[in-house]
């Protein structure tokens, strides 16, 4: 259980402000994470370390249930025929820490340095969980572009993180 | 196994974002079912970028409840996996929260973006000091140069002629002759000469030997043209210079005018 709650201190504040930023609601953001934690419990066992980081796991797990939320709400109001998404209420949270803003600020500077086209193709894809044909019908591109356009703005950001860093 | 495309890199990218099209996921599925080594390289690749991506969502903290809530419903699920979590925890390359390795990492990326974008810019600046330097190197050429033909025009040992019309000559034409017998220099200005189509006027300098062709005249719209001699061959000797109108192309002997000669201007002694 030690093990487990080092994990969590280590990662949750990171999960908890990407899922936030997804799902838009603090409610449905701990709804998420309590899921996405206890699936991490299950099937810790399944984790590879060939596949990736085990921040890049959790990341890729927490997010995958954050869209679910987000889809299964938005064909909800869809069907209630609102398509009004709250912002994320901020008010009632405690302090951020520095550190964090220091890296959301120096990221998004990262970010800033792909072509426009390419960074809103990442953002679209990973914050609103939109497939390919979405983006590329959201952006006016062809599929092929949006497709060629993910890939190199991946692979840029990756060339980005420091050499100590990777695993 | 299909056989591995480069097209299975792109979708291997989408996978790791979460957003393959269904038709694409099935078809990426299909590909790395019995393994791919490039593949599953890249996915493992690409994914490092995630938590820079991740890193980008406005900062906040979760509520303090949430900790103690979900701890208690990892409790509830027994400690049968408790090992396996310490196994990923002790996977993990450093021990130090997402937000702290990345407070580290982000540093370096923003100062790989500038050391970047400065280096560009550098370049750039260098270029543009490396073109302004030649350009100043020319400037510098052209008024050596300038300065040199009006040295000549105001040299007191400068002989200036003006060439006269041949019965064959049009009236309209005019031309000027500057020389200096001792450099060997001259410069000849040419007014109305507008050629006859098909033809070409060609510029010579008559020495006791004969004529000996200084090239065709290239008279601009107006029919003004400036030739340069840097140096007349045999100066001493040069007795004329003469214009002829030749077929377009000029004369092909350059020892002698093949067309009528029109205007010439002798420089006596």
């Amino acid at each position: 259980m030690k093990a487990f709650e080092e994990l969590y201190d280590r990662h949750n504040p990171m999960l908890w402000s990407m899922v936030l930023r997804i799902v838009g609601k603090a409610p449905d953001a701990e709804e998420v994470l309590q899921d996405a934690w206890l699936q991490v419990w299950r099937s810790a066992d399944t984790y590879q370390p060939s596949r990736g980081t085990v921040v890049g796991w959790l990341l890729t797990l927490a997010r995958s249930r954050a869209i679910d939320r987000l889809r299964s709400r938005m064909s909800r109001q869809r069907a209630e025929a609102s398509e009004h998404i709250e912002p994320p209420a901020r008010t009632s949270e405690p302090p951020v820490r520095v550190t964090q803003l220091q890296v959301q600020e120096q990221m998004t500077v990262a970010l800033s340095a792909l072509p426009a086209q390419q960074r809103e193709v990442l953002q679209l894809a990973y914050f609103t969980g939109l497939s390919q044909s979405e983006i590329a019908v959201r952006l006016g591109a062809p599929l092929g572009t949006v497709k060629s356009w993910t890939r190199q703005a991946l692979s840029r950001l990756r060339d980005l993180v420091p050499q100590e860093e990777r695993p | 196994m299909s056989a591995h495309r480069e097209q299975h890199l792109d979708l291997c990218a989408a996978f790791v974002l979460g957003c393959l099209d269904e038709a694409d996921r099935l078809e990426l599925e299909a590909h790395r079912s019995d393994g791919c080594s490039e593949c599953e390289a890249e996915i493992a690749r690409l994914s490092e970028a995630l938590p820079v991506l991740a890193s980008v969502a406005p900062s906040s903290v979760p509520p303090e409840a949430l900790r103690a809530r979900i701890l208690d419903a990892v409790r509830g699920e027994g400690a049968a996996r408790a090992p396996d979590v310490a196994k990923v925890l002790r996977l993990e390359p450093r021990r130090r929260s997402s937000y702290a390795i990345w407070a580290w990492a982000a540093a370096a990326v923003v100062l790989a973006v500038v050391t970047v974008t400065a280096w560009r810019a550098n370049q750039v600046l260098r270029a543009t000091v490396a073109y302004k330097e030649a350009e100043l190197a020319r400037l510098h050429t052209r008024l050596d140069e300038t300065s040199r033909w009006v040295a000549l025009l105001d040299s007191p040992d400068a002989k200036v002629v003006d060439l006269t019309l041949t019965p064959a000559g049009a009236t309209v034409l005019r031309a000027r002759a500057t020389f200096d017998r001792a450099s060997g220099r001259a410069i000849i200005v040419f007014e109305n000469f507008v050629a006859p189509t098909g033809s070409d006027y060609e510029l010579w300098a008559i020495r006791g030997a004969g004529p000996a062709s200084l090239g065709l005249i290239h008279p601009d719209a107006a029919g003004r043209a400036v030739v340069k001699l840097d140096r007349v061959d045999d100066p001493a000797a040069v007795q004329a210079f003469a214009v002829s109108l030749e077929h377009t192309g000029g004369s092909g002997n350059p020892n002698a005018p093949g067309g009528p000669v029109v205007m010439i201007g002798r420089l006596g002694s």
